[in-house]
């Protein structure tokens, strides 16, 4: 996971609520120009925004097309309170063994991520700031 | 044409907790923050103020998605493809004052001049509500 620095740090508030299990809002674009919203499960590490996803899912898809999306974390103690981060996607890395959803799985549940399904390949997005928005910036 | 929503639905939209929105801007990147919503007489209603960004792309493109989760069990969720269908002042702020009852049980404690809502018909349900789509 070690690597360059992004250029964009996230502030000590926002880097407090990305450490928390909480689900964050992927936003990408179907090809009709809609926007779609997922939650997803994702980790903070070294400046980094990682997340893991099912190939055959639509918004995986949508974001190697396009190489950006729009990231939301709200605080679910305070609503109003939440950060919309503007993200590209800086890497692309095959889960085959699927240990990054495994980690992933053990951050949110304390547990492995269930048996893949027949047919399921995983696959890894490394995502890097460029712009935070919001009331927590 | 806007759809009804499954009877699943009609009981998950009724929960409290915040409604994530997205829409497009000019350069097609997307907004999205939190809001509060009822769904009410087969659309959601929303509210916020005529200088939001959010808002202010509405006038331009009506097209908005609505993500809801349940805070406590993020594997129940429902994404609402929709549009903005109408929207009107709020005088005195009766409509946000009724969102703060639903979410807190008590008055908008916030200005509630230049307000709106906004009312949003749903075109299309997906998510683990209804079942995977």
């Amino acid at each position: 996971m070690a690597g360059a620095k992004p250029e964009l740090l996230l502030s000590p508030q926002v880097q407090r609520l990305a450490a928390l299990p909480i689900p964050m809002v992927m936003a990408t674009k179907r090809a009709d120009g809609r926007v779609q919203l997922n939650p997803i499960w994702f980790e903070h590490i070294d400046g980094a925004i990682w997340v893991n996803s099912n190939t055959h899912r639509s918004w995986p898809k949508h974001l190697q097309r396009d190489k950006e999306a729009a990231l939301l974390l709200v605080d679910p103690a305070e609503p109003d309170r939440y950060a919309q981060i503007h993200a590209r996607l800086v890497e692309v890395i095959p889960d085959p063994k699927h240990e990054f959803i495994d980690r992933l799985s053990r951050r949110y549940t304390s547990n492995l991520f269930r048996d893949l399904e027949p047919g399921e390949e995983r696959i890894t997005f490394k995502l890097e700031p460029v712009r935070v928005t919001g009331q927590m910036i | 044409m806007g759809v009804e929503l499954s009877p699943k639905m009609q009981e998950f939209v009724k929960e409290v907790f915040p409604a994530f929105i997205g829409t497009s801007r000019k350069d097609g990147s997307v907004e999205q923050v939190p809001v509060w919503f009822e769904f009410a007489d087969g659309s959601f209603w929303i509210n916020g103020g005529t200088n939001r960004g959010w808002f202010k792309h509405l006038q331009r493109d009506p097209r908005i998605t609505l993500l809801l989760v349940d805070p406590k069990q993020m594997f129940r969720w429902a994404q609402v493809q929709g549009q903005m269908v109408n929207w009107a002042e709020d005088p005195g702020g009766e409509h946000i004052n009724h969102l703060s009852h639903r979410y807190f049980g008590r008055d908008y404690q916030n200005p509630r001049t230049g307000r709106i809502k906004i009312q949003i018909e749903p075109l299309r349900v997906t998510g683990s509500i209804d079942g995977w789509g």
